[in-house]
This record gives structure tokens, C-alpha cells and sequence, in this order.
């Protein structure tokens, strides 16, 4: 072998061996879109109980500002008087003063609704936490203190759980149930809060570029759907599903599932593919809705089954077109 | 009794094979052939620098295919499915593999081999080696390169591709080492091998994979196709008939076939080698 050979043969190993390397230490601590960044998600994430199922997020202050924000807003105007009255009551203004919002539903065996758990918000932003709690008070509500933190409890009502909230710090309030109310603050000073759980961590780490993601155990999601029989079967064992979107002047999403195994991602995809079809046949003669079916992508590799979507501003100024003109068909049959 | 002298000592099956290994790597690195390899091999390679270049200018916008966001994990899976598994790695069989013996008795030299007191399958298995080194060695790091490149891009996971990455060198360096041992036989027993090779690869694969039925399984790209850990891309038509009728076997059978398919092929490579008499044009 010449030297030159054996040059080469080294550094091509070399490569080789960095690169497993530099895998492998990203595989075994969990490193996320380079082996440079941050640990990942929201830093209210420490709030969150370990056994939450379901965890959305929404960057608040961007969705609003955002260029398809005020295109629907232009196109079909909506009444402000909620938002209004909200804003009186509460001294928040949806639009500016809160940042972002983050919901986890967590299995707590109360029922709310058809919810397979209990809900605590935690949204960030600016709150004028005395009107706030002056509100609450007027709607019956009592205010405690729980290991040096104001929680004002609402009245239960109709068998329902009270609602409680709290400031867990400056700029972020906290709301759900008096369970989980406590339950945040006591995180507050450390525990097994999700950040451990790292089945959800996982999810939560791949979805932190988005303005919207949720993420979550999927038999949280069809446990309260009432999906008949034949259809809850026909599912594909999904174990965790993940869901992200950018908007801005137009809306790019990724819905993703991981499945028990390998054989159930490829049925999963074949479904999906199926559909896509379908779909595709269906809409051949529709331009506006067949553009929209091409940005379609399915993806995924082994148990992941990724869909991912697009749609351009264009493409929405079709969707809008055609909702104002199946409003105008409407009007006069009402 | 008198011992046989080391000089007329004749060196066994492995040594004999190791040897040509060794004087073979060399010469299939640094021939014309190799300027083929590394366009074919930069490729990719020169396509991840310049999605990644134009992804850090404008994070914001997404890669898009036909319109369509993708992510690049996406983009690395589909470079996968139709750089390497449909294009790359069955070019470079046909070209590498045909040549073991072909371009030897082309150049006249295979006298030089044929007259070493070797095996003369050994010379075949060698130079089968020495293949199967020179482009496992070029393409695997390519592949690595790629990897790092690509799937950060769009918030991608290391972390999460990085088994896929795994199944992705194994599953193309077996499909490197049966590619290369089937048209290994084919070189060592056609004599216009590198036509037939072609038409095997860019012809009756292609063709027979769209068709239901078993006539898929002459195939090598079935076999590799049920390793591959990516989605099938929905690049064509053709693609989609692929994926209507083609059935894909499970990682078991490929596994298993794969390696029957190579240890058979060499084999058979090795025993034409042994067997037939090779006349130099003059």
C-alpha cells in the first residue's frame, strides 16, 4: 500500500469514526438539532407536572403580528367586544400583552369536559396582577397563601373543580386546577417536573422553531374522541404524536407520529398514502385545492410518520376567495 | 524428506487474497476511474454545502420540493432513496465490479496475475475486496457528511436520525458488496460486461420493480430497497407504482438474501475465474 493510499484510507476512517462519534454522543444525551444548542423548550416547561399527556404551545405575541393574522382579520371581520371586555375585566390585552402561551393536560382522575385530564395555562407576558385578582374576588373567589405564593381559588361551581390561578413569577400567570395550582408551585422549588420525562422531552426538543406545536401521548387524544370501533382499529398503533406550525404570511406545518413499531409506521404511511390519492383524484379538477394537496409531503423514518404542509400566501388568498364567495352563495338562502 | 523450500512455498487462499488486496486498493484509488467516483461522491456532498449555505442566509424560509416545505431530514432521506440506493451505489457496482477482471484482460496484464503461483480465485476475491474497500471508504463519509449537513437544517434531530444514520451505512455497504459481487461474476464471465451491467441497472431494475409478482426478486434493489429506513419519496409516477404494487420484503429476508446473493455471486465469480481460459486479443 503507498503512502498516498494509506493516507487516504486513515483520514476516510477518520471521518468515519468522528462522525459516529459525534452521533453517538448526540444519541445518548439527547442533543437535539446540532450538538451546539440548548436543551430545548420553554422554559415554563419546569411548571408542568411529569405525567402530563398533552403539551401545546403558542407564541402568542407573533401569531397575532403575523401578516395571515391580519389578512383573515380583513377578510372576515370579527366583533372586538370579548376581547373588549376581557381586557376591562382582566387588564389584559391578548394582543400585546401576552407573549406566549403554554397548556398541558395532566391525567389528575378530575373530569373536565371531555378532557383526558386536567388543564394548567401558563402564559407569559403583562399582567396587572391586582386587577386581576380584584376580578376573581368579585366572582367569589379566596385568596390563600401556599408556601410563600398568592393563590386566589375559585368558587367551585356545578360539581366542577375550582379554577385557581397564581403569579409563579413576575409576568406569569398560572391557571387550572387548585391541584395543579399547588402542585406548579411546589415544582417551583424543584421536583420531577416534564423536563424529566424524556419521552415528551424528546418530542418537545424537535418542535421549538414553531409559533404553535403540541405534543403528547396519543391515546390521551382518542381515549376522549368517541372514535367508533371500526376506526379507533383501523389506527395504526400510534403511541406519541407531535404537531408544529410557523406562521407567517402563510402557515408550514409538520404533524409527526411515532408508532410501536416499524410494521405499524409502514401501514400508517401506506394509510396516509391512500388517502393522499384519494384526495389527489378528488380535487384533480379544483387547481386551487390541488396545489394545496401537492404541498402535502409524507415523510418518516422507521417507527416516525411525518406529514408535512405548506401553504403559501397565494395559496390561502384562494382558501380566503372561496370562503367569501360560499358566504355570498349562503347570505341569501338565510 | 526434504521441506519445500519458502521460495517454491505456495502462499494460501487468504495471503494470496490479502496480497492482491493490498497491490489492488492503490491501483483502483488512483486510476481515471476514480475522477468518476469522486464526482459521483461529491455530489451529494457539494448539494448539502450549498442547502446548507443557502438555509443559514434565510433560516426563515424552508426548503421546498415541488412547492412543498420539507425539513432536512426529509431531503436527506430523499437523498438516500434516489442518489444512493437508485443511482450511486449500482453505478458504481456496474463500473467497479465489471472492471475486476474485465479491464485486466483488456490491458493484457491478467497473464502477469495468472502466472503468480495464487489461487486464481483469490486474484477475483482480492480485487473484489479492494472494491469494496475503495468505495466503502468514499461514500460512507460522504454519506456522514451529508448527514451533519442536511438534517439540522428545518430544526431537525441529530439525536433522533442518528439510528437511521446507522441502518443507512450498513444498508449501503451491503448493497455496495452485492452489486459489486454480482457484476464481479458478470465481468469475469460476459464479455461485453459493462453493457450488460448497465442494462441490468438503468433496464430490467427499474422495469421489473413496477411490476406485481416475483420477477421483482431478480433483482438487487428489492432486496437493498427493504433496508432502506426512509420513506419511499413521491418523486414520480413511478415512484408511486412502486409503492401501489411493489411489495417490500421485511430487514430479515433482505438481510438474509443480500448476503446469500453476494457470498453466492462471489462465489460463482471466483469459480468462473478458476475455470475459464481467457484469450488476449492481440
Amino acid at each position: 500500500m503507498t503512502t498516498k493510499t494509506r493516507y487516504f484510507v486513515v483520514g476516510s476512517m477518520l471521518t468515519l469514526a468522528i462522525g459516529l462519534g459525534v452521533g453517538l454522543v448526540a444519541y445518548s444525551v439527547g442533543f437535539s438539532t446540532s450538538a451546539f444548542t440548548r436543551e430545548g423548550g420553554p422554559a415554563e416547561l419546569q411548571f408542568v407536572p411529569a405525567n402530563a399527556s398533552l403539551i401545546a404551545y403558542a407564541d402568542v405575541h407573533d401569531v397575532m403580528a403575523s401578516d395571515l393574522r391580519q389578512q383573515v382579520r380583513s377578510a372576515f371581520p370579527m366583533k372586538e367586544d370579548g376581547q373588549h371586555e376581557f381586557q376591562n375585566q382582566t387588564g389584559i390585552n391578548i394582543e400585546t400583552d401576552i407573549d406566549h402561551v403554554l397548556v398541558a393536560i395532566v391525567p389528575t382522575g378530575e373530569e373536565t369536559g371531555r378532557m383526558p385530564g386536567s388543564p394548567i395555562v401558563l402564559a407569559r407576558g403583562q399582567f396587572d396582577q391586582v386587577k386581576i385578582e380584584a376580578l376573581m374576588r368579585e366572582h367569589g373567589a379566596q385568596v390563600e397563601d401556599y408556601k410563600g405564593t398568592r393563590l386566589v381559588v375559585g368558587e367551585a361551581a356545578d360539581g366542577k373543580p375550582s379554577l385557581s390561578l397564581a403569579f409563579l413569577e413576575p409576568g406569569l400567570v398560572a391557571v387550572g386546577s387548585h391541584l395543579l395550582i399547588r402542585g406548579a408551585v411546589d415544582l417551583k422549588s424543584g421536583g420531577s417536573s416534564i423536563a424529566a420525562n424524556g419521552e415528551m422531552m424528546g418530542l418537545i426538543r424537535d418542535l421549538e422553531s414553531g409559533h404553535a406545536w403540541a405534543a403528547g401521548r396519543f391515546d390521551a387524544l382518542t381515549s376522549r374522541a368517541n372514535l367508533p370501533d371500526g376506526v379507533s382499529q383501523q389506527i395504526p398503533g400510534i403511541t406519541l404524536f407531535s404537531a408544529s406550525a410557523n406562521i407567517d404570511s402563510g402557515i408550514r406545518g409538520t404533524f409527526r407520529a411515532e408508532s410501536r413499531d416499524e410494521a405499524s409506521a409502514t401501514s400508517l404511511r401506506d394509510v396516509v398514502r391512500g388517502f393522499l390519492a384519494l384526495a389527489r383524484m378528488q380535487t384533480s379538477a379544483r387547481p386551487e385545492l390541488a396545489s394545496m394537496l401537492e404541498s402535502l409531503q409524507l415523510g418518516g423514518t422507521g417507527k416516525t410518520v411525518a406529514l408535512s404542509f405548506d401553504l403559501p400566501p397565494a395559496m390561502l388568498d384562494a382558501l380566503v376567495s372561496l370562503g367569501r364567495h360560499r358566504q355570498g352563495t349562503l347570505a341569501p338562502q338565510q | 524428506m526434504m521441506a519445500a523450500s519458502p521460495a517454491n512455498r505456495r502462499p494460501s487462499f487468504v495471503s494470496s487474497v490479502l496480497r492482491i488486496f493490498d497491490l489492488s486498493l492503490s491501483e483502483m484509488l488512483w486510476s481515471r476511474r476514480s475522477v468518476f467516483l469522486a464526482l459521483l461522491v461529491g455530489g451529494p456532498v457539494l448539494l448539502a454545502v450549498v442547502s446548507r449555505v443557502v438555509w443559514m442566509f434565510v433560516p426563515n424560509e424552508s426548503l421546498r420540493i415541488n412547492g412543498g416545505a420539507v425539513s432536512g431530514a426529509s431531503i436527506f432521506g430523499l437523498m438516500i432513496w434516489l442518489l444512493y440506493v437508485r443511482f450511486i451505489v449500482p453505478i458504481l457496482g456496474v463500473f467497479y465490479g465489471t472492471s475486476l477482471i474485465a479491464d485486466e484482460v483488456e490491458d493484457r496484464t491478467i497473464t502477469y496475475l495468472f502466472t503468480r503461483p495464487i489461487q486464481r480465485g483469490a486474484v477475483l476475491v482480492g480485487k473484489y475486496l479492494a472494491y469494496l474497500a475503495c468505495t466503502v471508504l468514499l461514500i460512507l463519509p460522504s454519506v456522514m457528511v451529508v448527514f451533519f449537513l442536511m438534517v439540522p437544517v428545518g430544526g431537525g434531530s441529530i439525536a433522533q436520525m442518528f439510528p437511521s444514520l446507522l441502518a443507512d451505512l450498513g444498508m449501503l455497504a451491503a448493497g455496495l458488496a452485492a452489486y459489486g459481487a454480482v457484476f464481479a461474476w458478470v465481468g469475469a464471465r460476459v464479455k461485453r460486461p459493462l453493457v450488460a451491467g448497465l442494462v441490468f441497472v438503468l433496464g430490467w431494475e427499474p422495469a421489473v420493480l413496477l411490476f406485481p409478482g416475483y420477477l421483482n426478486r431478480a433483482t438487487v434493489a428489492y432486496y437493498l430497497q427493504g433496508l432502506v429506513p426512509h420513506a419511499m419519496p413521491q418523486d414520480s409516477t413511478m415512484s408511486l407504482l412502486l409503492q401501489t404494487f411493489a411489495d417490500m420484503p421485511g430487514i430479515l429476508p433482505s438481510l438474509v438474501a443480500l448476503v446469500v446473493l453476494t457470498a453466492g455471486a462471489l462465489w460463482f465469480a471466483a469459480r468462473t475465474v478458476e475455470s475459464r481460459e481467457y484469450v488476449l486479443e492481440q
